[in-house]
């Protein structure tokens, strides 16, 4: 593509897609499927509500607090696994079994032990982003040239000083590839526990206003949480890229929107 | 000056170093056998006793398989031996140690580090200050000729150029005894010329202990006081060669000087002998 358009690409996606909608609602005439135009309109009503405010900025910080906890926990367990066949004989047969089994649907469960509140909603959160991370950080840790550890050593650096000061930054770039997905699955289990637990959030303001039959609010709900996740990815593929811009251009993503 | 004949190769064992110097490395009957998970277990190194006197410049040759560069990982303290043991001014290796510095084929250097943080990290973790170990990487990296790749990422540099940084990294925490293992392997012809010419100045300026694995024999030859052969399946030792040539040593005068030549054809000649001709010359 020439250089003039490349930037401009995502932006005529965009524009093609609310195109296509808004002829294709004009055409079907159904009401619960509302115009592009309609659906645009109706976001700043939805931004300027203190409730709605309080609401997604409720979202947001179960998100951040689940990632980032998430991360806290993952990153070292898969470091671990990844340099000790111990701990991974140990914790690989549990992470297998977790794997498969979609987050969300443990969400009645923990609903009951621990309520409908921040509690439950944080922790399906850590549980989504948990799986990726510890992957990609595994892998990570144990791709480590053996060589870079024995220089290392040879400098004096004890097995845990290797582990934080050689493991983890050689494993830095497929760590953040973990935590890129994992934060898109933190938006996505966000949104899920909200609709599970309806009790305040993003997820709730959607499905309450499909229970009322406002359809351009829960198309603006959708177009708002997609705006926000295309903006975390974005932002986060800045840090990483500054994070990592020391390593060869194999650990580059394959998707990315610059 | 005369072609003088090689001596007899002189037994394993017996003390090496030109200056018959105290010895700095002592390997007393080391055997590594490494398990596998079918037929029989992998001898890699049998009954290896070998003594490097302080300050020489010792070559481990022979052909891919024979175990060399395991021998240098005991050394190293990164690998221990089945059987024997190897020590360090008399004292038995049990781990790694700044006393003996690796310089790999891989290079190893630190990618998220550059050049200078590369350089500077030894220093840093033995407690130097900052503005000190700066100073010194400095020095280093201008005596390995790298004066204004200071900020460069590793991934920014050439193979030639990355293992003067690997070696600019080892010189600065200071080292006894350098271990090379074959450091030189993953170059282009040229720039292993110029790489081992560089060596040997620097090499010159203080004449630091070197342990250097590599398969090819005039490299051997050019860089060495003593060349250990070794045969494989099992590694071991089966000659130990004085290269008595003059230092220091220019290699536009070496590849005019017989002996020279000779050394070359005649541990060739041997290799050819025993079947472990798979040296490439």
């Amino acid at each position: 593509m020439n250089g003039m358009l490349k930037p401009l690409a995502p932006v005529l996606a965009c524009c093609g897609l609310l195109l296509a909608w808004q002829l294709a609602s004009l055409g079907l005439k159904n009401d619960s499927f509302p115009t592009a135009l309609e659906s645009l309109r109706a976001i700043p009503p939805i931004l300027t509500d203190k409730e709605s405010l309080i609401n997604i900025l409720a979202s947001l910080r179960r998100m951040a607090v689940g990632f980032s906890l998430a991360l806290a926990f993952s990153i070292p367990l898969g470091l671990l696994m990844g340099r000790s066949r111990a701990t991974a004989a140990f914790f690989n047969p549990l992470l297998m079994l977790i794997y498969p089994v979609p987050k969300a649907a443990l969400m009645p469960i923990i609903m009951l032990w621990l309520g409908v509140g921040d509690v439950s909603k944080t922790l399906v959160i850590f549980l989504g982003v948990s799986l990726p991370v510890i992957y990609h950080s595994f892998e990570g840790a144990k791709a480590v040239e053996e060589k870079m550890l024995w220089s290392g050593a040879a400098m004096g650096l004890s097995p845990s000083e290797r582990l934080l000061r050689i493991v983890l930054p050689a494993a830095l770039p497929e760590i953040l590839t973990g935590c890129r997905t994992g934060l898109v699955l933190a938006l996505i289990t966000m949104v899920t526990s909200e609709m599970i637990a309806r009790q305040s959030g993003a997820g709730n303001i959607l499905f309450n206003a499909l229970d009322m039959g406002q359809y351009d609010t829960v198309f603006a709900m959708i177009i708002i949480v997609g705006a926000m996740g295309i903006c975390l990815d974005a932002a986060f593929e800045i840090v990483r890229r500054w994070l990592v811009r020391w390593s060869e251009p194999q650990f580059d993503m394959p998707l990315s929107f610059s | 000056m005369g072609v003088t004949p090689i001596r007899p190769g002189q037994l394993a064992g017996v003390p090496l170093g030109r200056r018959a110097a105290t010895p700095i490395i002592e390997i007393d009957h080391v055997s590594q056998v490494f398990k596998t998970s079918s037929r029989r277990d992998h001898i890699a190194l049998s009954d290896i006793s070998l003594t490097v006197g302080e300050g020489a410049f010792v070559s481990i040759l022979g052909p891919s398989g024979c175990g060399k560069s395991t021998l240098l990982y005991i050394v190293g303290g990164f690998v221990s031996p089945t059987s024997g043991i190897a020590k360090m001014k008399g004292k038995p290796i049990t781990g790694p140690g700044t006393d003996r510095g690796p310089v790999f084929q891989e290079f190893a250097l630190f990618p998220w580090k550059s050049v200078l943080g590369n350089v500077m990290y030894g220093p840093l973790q033995q407690g130097m200050k900052a503005s000190k170990a700066e100073a010194l990487a400095r020095t280093l990296l201008a005596m390995v000729g790298l004066t204004g790749f200071e900020k460069f990422y590793p991934k920014e540099l050439s193979g030639g150029m990355k293992q003067r940084v690997a070696l600019a990294r080892t010189l600065a925490y200071g080292p006894e005894v350098l271990l090379m293992d074959e450091p030189f392997g993953a170059l282009d012809a040229h720039t292993r010329t110029r790489l081992q010419n560089d060596l040997l100045d620097i090499w010159e300026r203080d004449r630091k202990t070197v342990l250097f694995v590599t398969h090819s024999v005039e490299e051997a030859v050019f860089l060495s006081d003593k060349v250990v052969m070794m045969s494989r399946s099992p590694g071991r030792i089966r000659e130990v060669i004085d290269i008595d040539l003059p230092r220091p040593r220019r290699r536009e005068e070496l590849l005019l000087d017989p002996n020279y030549q000779r050394y070359i054809v005649e541990i060739e000649r041997m290799f050819d002998a025993s079947g472990d001709n798979e040296l490439p010359s």
